[in-house]
């Protein structure tokens, strides 16, 4: 039996916002699959008495997001930019 | 010297300066050797024609003027398309951006901008940098220049097969799990990747930022040393960037070189095609005869290197990729008739397979009850690679290896078998998941095809890299460019 099924296939697609046709859940299962069963190598790996290093932090330690001046040219000029405002999808 | 293309970067500047030819003659020369032969190669997704012959008119004032022009002056640079520029698209080979114009420059271009270089056009990639051989680009393949019907590497193939067929003088690339290092082996040519925190990625639009880094492509070892010089160093606008301007080693070519300690990595080169393991233990005995000091060693945590990159790398990229809803930016697709989520998620189907496998992947990875098992375990892997990487650096100046297990093969040979696909980069993941640095070597060629020889050294020993590549480069002399 697989690791993934077509169900949890639909639910990953799901919830990372990708519309899956059922021809890319035939050809994605198989190859999810092979890659799931790969990488499941790293279970046999006793790592109990293993920490994150250093780099591994410094990497979660990062500056906090400064706000810039907000002008209307910033902006881009996509197809739903329209008089300075961006026409998005309805949200209900 | 037959034409003015063939020059490599240092001798473009120099006779530039010197009046031997004006910038805007050789960029001349560069936009005609694209126009001829570039429907053959498919290196480039934009060219930057019109602007970088302004460029060129730009700097032969300074020159007429004795103003400064700067130590790249009137060299063409080819820029990867993930790597933001001012004013010219940036798709990522991707229909997800295939309109966007980013409103800045990357620091690693603002930087080659203020050395004087110019930036020729944007360069092929696997969309996102998501690939091994430049095919899951949404432009189409781009082909070796060695042979027109093999795979170039990725995912900077356009990067490399540019500089091997002479279509710039030097191209920047990324490098996520061998992106550079890769088209460097397959095109023959030089490719660096720096030690993680010394090139600054504000501008790269990111794929797994833990991991990734901009490197020079080139090719002589000479010329990666000068893009280096110009690119490195502390960049406020990149948090992980951290060594100031001042402390960045200044690299450069040592006319002696005292001998070194060498350790190849037996997991590296066992099971690798037998042509490409021939070739590596050839150029081992090369830096024998200059009495450098050859071990074999094992590592045991490189079994579990690949699995722990794919699983972090894909892990990063369903959230990187999270951000694209092709609303700010993005290709014409009315949102009538749709409610938010299902707006989002109908744009979103139009990434490439490749895309949708990993975002799928690193959702899966990331899931409750799978964290633990496979992203944690993944990263502390990481920290006990990287500290047996280390280690090793304490008794060994490099480590060595092939930077492909396998020769350049035919498009399309492999494209059915993803984890195939994943597997070739068994030999350079390591550098990423440890951030040391890295470089690509041509080492030979099999049935005329490109063998590149990879060298690792510890966190900012980009020097010792150089010394080693600069002395191979003396010894064997590989061809660089084939006749198209």
């Amino acid at each position: 039996m697989g690791l993934v099924s077509k169900d949890e296939l639909r639910h990953l697609g799901w919830i990372s916002r990708i519309n899956l046709s059922e021809e890319e859940i035939e050809t994605f299962h198989h190859q999810l699959d092979d890659t799931i069963k790969y990488i499941d190598v790293l279970e046999t790996f006793d790592s109990e008495n293993l920490t994150l290093d250093y780099l591994e932090v410094h990497f979660s330690n990062l500056r906090e997001d400064k706000t810039i001046e907000f002008t209307r040219d910033l902006i881009p000029k996509s197809s739903l930019a329209q008089e300075g405002y961006v026409k998005g999808p309805k949200m209900i | 010297m037959s034409n003015l293309y063939d020059l490599g970067a240092l001798e473009a500047h120099r006779g530039i300066n010197q009046g031997d030819f004006t910038a805007e003659e050789y960029v001349w020369s560069i936009i005609e050797r694209i126009e001829r032969i570039e429907g053959k190669v498919h290196a480039f997704i934009t060219l930057n024609k019109e602007n970088a012959l302004d460029d060129a008119r730009e700097i032969d004032k300074k020159i007429r003027t004795k103003e400064d022009a700067g130590s790249l002056a009137g060299v063409t640079v080819g820029i990867k398309d993930n790597i933001s520029t001012h004013g010219l698209k940036t798709t990522c080979a991707s229909k997800m951006l295939e309109n966007y114009v980013p409103p800045y420059d990357a620091t690693v271009v603002e930087r080659l901008k203020n050395h004087g270089a110019i930036v020729i056009g944007k360069l092929n990639l696997d969309e996102f940098g998501m690939g091994s051989t430049t095919e899951y680009s949404r432009y189409g393949p781009t082909h070796n220049p060695w042979n027109l019907d093999y795979v170039p590497g990725g995912s900077s193939g356009g990067s490399g097969a540019a500089v091997s067929s002479r279509e710039c003088t030097v191209s920047l690339g990324s490098d996520t799990g061998g992106s550079i290092r890769c088209p460097a082996s397959f095109c023959s040519v030089v490719g660096l990747k720096p030690t993680y925190g010394s090139v600054s990625r504000f501008g790269l639009i990111s794929y797994a930022n833990s991991l990734e880094q901009i490197g020079p492509i080139c090719r002589t070892v000479e010329d990666v040393v000068t893009v280096m010089n110009a690119i490195s160093g502390h960049d406020p606008n990149d948090n992980t960037c951290f060594l100031s301007r001042s402390n960045v080693p200044y690299l450069h070519i040592k006319q002696e070189r005292a001998p070194s300690s060498i350790a190849i990595v037996k997991e590296l080169i066992d099971g690798c095609d037998p042509a490409v393991s021939r070739t590596i233990y050839s150029a081992l005995d090369k830096f024998k005869e200059f009495g450098w000091e050859c071990t074999e060693i094992s590592l045991k945590s490189v079994n579990y290197a690949l699995p722990s990159y794919y699983t972090i790398a894909m892990a990063e990229a369903s959230s990187n990729l999270a951000r694209f809803d092709n609303i700010r930016y993005g290709f014409s697709f009315p949102v009538e008739g749709f409610e938010w989520n299902t707006y989002i998620s109908n744009v979103r189907s139009n990434f490439g397979e490749e895309v949708k496998r990993r975002i799928l992947i690193g959702s899966y990875v990331l899931s409750s009850g799978y964290y633990s098992k496979y992203y944690l375990k993944a990263r502390q892997l990481r920290s006990l690679l990287r500290q047996e990487l280390l280690s090793n650096f304490a008794k060994y100046d490099l480590l060595v290896g092939p930077t492909m297990p396998v020769l350049p093969f035919r498009i399309g040979e492999k494209i059915d078998d993803p984890l195939k696909m994943y597997l070739m980069d068994v030999d350079t993941v390591l550098a990423n998941l440890a951030g040391i640095p890295a470089i690509s070597i041509p080492a030979g060629h099999s049935n005329g095809l490109p063998i590149g020889l990879q060298l690792m050294a510890g966190p900012f020993q980009e020097q010792k890299l150089i010394d080693a590549a600069s002395l191979l480069e003396n010894v064997i002399n590989i061809a660089r460019s084939p006749e198209i």
